[in-house]
């Protein structure tokens, strides 16, 4: 029993990328966002939580926004109360990479509708929860359990409306707020690759 | 007019020729100009990207996206699958991906209905892909090409570059029988193995590396890191991670298995069912295997013989090793006092010998097949692990030296033996059986040449198996002597029996108390500085075996008074000593894992070995040298600690930045067992060099020779260590 342990905390170790679990606590983190205010995930026990690993270079975060359903997304959910973070952890070395000036410009280009945008440029946030592609989505619920991973949505393209797709964070955040459990909790996400500083 | 005429020509020709995206140029190429219908034409989809870019396989892994074909074909032409040469696997490791770098050639089969009229046919297709170096743009190119289709077949120009791409597709058979099994799940991950059992071919050469690919599913995650648990041709073995997103555990893997060998790789398509339980028989799991409870043995691999040869050869080869010198010397004194005696009775001697050992090694097997029924890892020399074991035998050990003394003698009827010949004569059976069991006790903590493969091998196999390799083992080590037996003559050079014997028996109680030593510091492994009480128990036996020699067996009168003596000594020694001074069967439990040997090396920073020590050097891109040993291992001791420690190995280690991790198997903790039984070998030594490149599986040195110098194996591992350094 004891071996078996060691054998994965071996693979976990090696595996670093699936960092957190469905229906266990989202890891609590402490982050900086573009206006250099102190993000920390326990300032909002009580309430819905989605994060987003974002870089809008990617097409197919590209088009989430150049369609206008990712901040329509952001507004219908903002009206229900949830937080939305927006997690960029484009490393400094990267052409993507955006100053603080940079991402506050492309907030009001965009008119992006998050909470905040999480300069994680270390990368640490992103390695944290394991975020391996752009986008990819987590949902926690108010009592701080993660319980949604994975995809925005089943149309993995870099191109057409997103709009038609059935988006995984939308549902999650509706049937948590209709008391259902959440019935899909876990997908692949697919995109760009996170473009880490390591 | 012209105008017009000019446009269309322009429109044409960039219609046909190669459309550029970003990064990416895309061309449809056919395998044939010219061809009849009913046939089959190839149609390649070429893309060519600039350096650094790349384009996405089947699977794209854990991000970027497959590449698309949609065809608009003519009536009477169909399209089949794309086919798609083996990938590379990209970085970053958290991100890992399987695509294409520079160039890659998509084949797609186009069939030609056997009714399709004559004419040019024009194909056209559109490519949609993802193409990605620092970042990733979508890229898209409308392609088309021209087919004749006559009474005539020609091969096009691009014929010799379908052959070349052709050849890069993975192959549709499972050439190495692999198997898929699962091991127990821990949430929403789990372990699946691919392996496959030994075959015994003369091709077992280890690959220079190992990969599996996996097909894209939207129901589990195959993690992109690959253990390689064997990465010999034979028995390959590697394990991958699974994650599970929705609905049960997979019941079927597919994908393609890369091997890799002088920088060739090529790539076996595998569609396997995914069993619950590792496959009985194979020496391919790294799980303890369930002994068949009295079932058929499961089939085996071709290469028992050639396991068993190596049993009888390492048998054979133990005779030399340090830890059954002493006894050779008892046999050798064996033989001389029965130098003269009629053959038969001296066959029957050496018979009874091999007796000895080969009932020791039927409960060595029945020892080890007990510990694996109780789902534990067997390994060989484990007994030693056992601190009450190794007390029991230093006792003993010197009990036999203080006999050679001639302290006491060893009768059966109770009456003194005055002289040489009449000892043989009398205990001859009894000590040739004796003289059995003991070279079988003292050769465990010794490994040989070949016999490590043998004992290896035999751990992971089913009962039988075990006792038949056991018993080869046995018969290796008793059969210089059945031959001797069997052939007197041969020792004629010895000298006649006569008083020099009793000498020669004396000298020879001095290598037994060397042993006793030996196992008296294997004790202070386990017992710390409180093996001083051990010391004074010997002490107290060794005065209770003079009382008992001179006053009981020699005595003339009150002899019962001294065996009382005898007995009441051994009764308050063992009370006072072990039991209250030593408290031998609680033996202290060393935290440091590296204890006393670390203390004693000179110069090596010997970190304490784990799983996760080994990850995370590997992680930082260190190569990693590891020392499976044990403080009772004598080849361990001998050879491996002195070839480690020494300046040159000392000096590559800090030069290549390497981590030093020292495994120690002196208690014989499970991890280690289980560990050591990866590399198909049975016990320590074992040192492994892991590359500093984490994704080459480690290099296993192998285990030194009886005969070899330590400078001799230090080279061995310097020559490991600058293979492992390179990138």
């Amino acid at each position: 029993m004891k071996t078996t342990f060691v054998l994965f905390a071996a693979l976990a170790l090696a595996t670093s990328a699936w960092a957190v679990d469905i229906g266990k606590p989202a890891p609590d983190f402490s982050a900086t966002d573009i206006n250099g205010k102190t993000i920390k995930l326990a300032d909002y026990k009580g309430k819905i939580v989605v994060l987003e690993s974002y870089n809008s270079d990617c097409p197919f975060c590209h088009n989430h926004y150049a369609s206008g359903a990712m901040q329509e997304l952001q507004r219908d959910l903002a009206a229900k109360n949830v937080v939305w973070l927006l997690v960029d952890s484009v490393s400094t070395r990267n052409f993507s990479y955006r100053t603080p000036e940079q991402a506050r410009k492309e907030v009001a280009d965009l008119k992006i509708a998050a909470t905040a945008w999480i300069d994680d440029h270390p990368g640490e946030l992103g390695h944290l929860y394991g975020m391996k592609t752009t986008p990819h989505a987590f949902v926690i619920a108010a009592d701080g359990t993660l319980v949604y991973e994975g995809a925005m949505d089943d149309r993995p393209q870099p191109f057409g409306d997103p709009r038609t797709a059935k988006n995984y964070v939308r549902a999650a955040v509706d049937e948590l707020l209709a008391g259902k459990p959440v019935t899909v909790s876990q997908t692949k996400p697919y995109g760009c690759g996170v473009h880490y500083a390591n | 007019m012209r105008h017009l005429a000019a446009i269309i020509v322009l429109l044409l020709t960039l219609a046909v020729g190669p459309v550029r995206a970003a990064h990416t140029e895309a061309k449809l190429l056919l395998s044939a100009a010219a061809t009849v219908p009913g046939d089959v034409v190839l149609a390649g989809v070429q893309l060519k990207m600039e350096p650094g870019w790349h384009t996405y396989w089947k699977n794209p892994g854990d991000s970027g996206q497959a590449t698309e074909i949609k065809w608009q074909l003519p009536p009477g032409v169909t399209a089949g699958e794309v086919q798609w040469p083996l990938p590379e696997k990209l970085p970053p490791a958290d991100v890992t991906t399987y695509g294409y770098e520079d160039e890659v050639v998509l084949i797609v089969p186009l069939k030609l209905a056997a009714n399709l009229p004559a004419g040019a046919l024009n194909l056209v297709a559109k490519v949609s892909w993802l193409e990605c170096k620092e970042s990733c743009v979508p890229g898209s190119a409308t392609v088309q090409a021209t087919l004749l289709v006559g009474t005539e077949t020609k091969a096009s120009a691009n014929a010799a570059l379908f052959e070349s791409w052709k050849a890069k597709l993975p192959q549709d058979i499972n050439h190495f029988s692999l198997q898929a099994w699962w091991e127990t799940a821990k949430g929403d991950q789990r372990p699946l193995n691919l392996g496959s059992p030994a075959s015994g071919t003369d091709k077992n050469f280890k690959y220079d590396a190992v990969e599996f690919f996996p097909n894209t599913n939207d129901d589990y995650e195959v993690s992109a890191n690959t253990e390689v648990l064997s990465a010999f041709s034979a028995e390959l073995h590697l394990r991958k991670n699974v994650k599970k997103l929705s609905g049960d555990w997979p019941k079927e893997i597919s994908g393609v298995l890369v091997v890799e060998q002088n920088k060739t790789r090529s790539g076996y398509e595998i569609k396997l069912p995914i069993s619950d339980k590792a496959p009985a028989g194979g020496s391919v799991s790294a799980q303890p295997q369930p002994v068949q409870a009295g079932g058929t043995p499961a089939p085996l691999p071709q290469s028992l013989g050639r396991m068993l040869l190596f049993a009888f050869i390492g048998g054979i080869i133990l005779n030399i090793m340090p830890c059954v010198l002493p006894v050779i010397a008892l046999k050798i004194l064996g033989f001389v006092s029965e130098a003269k005696s009629e053959p038969r009775r001296v066959r029957k001697l050496g018979l009874i010998y091999a007796l000895g050992v080969l009932l020791s090694f039927l409960a060595l097997a029945a020892g080890v097949i007990g510990v694996k029924a109780a789902g534990h890892h067997a390994g060989w020399g484990m007994q030693f692990g056992s601190p009450i074991f190794v007390v029991c035998l230093t006792t003993l050990v010197m009990l036999v030296a203080l006999n050679l003394f001639g302290l006491f003698e060893v009768t059966l009827g109770g009456r003194a033996l005055d002289t040489a010949g009449e000892l043989a004569a009398k205990h001859g059976a009894a000590g040739a059986f004796f003289n059995g069991v003991l070279a079988t006790i003292l050769a465990t903590p010794c490994t040989a040449p070949f016999l490590g493969a043998a004992l290896g091998f035999a751990f992971a196999q089913n009962a039988s198996v075990i006792v038949l390799i056991f018993l080869t083992v046995g018969l290796g080590l008793a059969s210089p002597y059945i031959l001797l037996s069997w052939n007197p003559a041969w020792l004629k050079f010895l000298p006649k029996p006569g008083a020099w014997m009793e000498k020669f028996k004396i000298a020879m109680g001095f290598p037994m108390l060397a042993t006793v030593m030996w196992l008296f510091n294997v004790a202070a492994s386990s017992y710390g500085r409180n093996v001083l009480w051990l010391g004074i128990f010997l002490v107290v036996v060794a005065f209770a075996a003079w009382i008992f020699g001179e006053f009981f067996q020699r005595g003339r009168q009150r002899k019962g008074v001294a065996l009382a003596f005898v007995l009441i000594l051994l009764a308050s020694g063992y009370a006072f000593t072990l039991e209250k001074g030593l408290d031998w069967r609680a033996p202290i439990i060393e935290t440091n894992a590296a204890g006393a040997l670390k203390a004693s090396g000179a110069g090596i920073d010997w970190q304490p070995w784990s799983p996760e020590a080994v990850a995370a050097a590997r992680a930082a891109g260190r190569p990693v040298l590891v020392d499976f040993t044990a403080s009772w291992c004598v080849t361990c001791n001998a050879i491996v600690k002195p070839a480690l420690e020494n300046n040159s190995v000392l000096a590559k280690l800090k030069v290549l930045n390497a981590v030093a991790l020292l495994a120690d198997y002196t208690r014989t903790p499970p991890a280690i067992t289980e560990e050591i039984a990866k590399y198909g070998v049975a016990g320590v030594p074992l040192v492994l060099v892991y590359p500093k490149n984490p994704d080459l599986p480690p290099l296993v040195l192998p285990q030194p020779s009886p005969l070899q110098l330590p400078s001799g194996y230090s080279r061995t591992v310097l020559d490991a260590l600058n293979r492992a350094s390179q990138p």
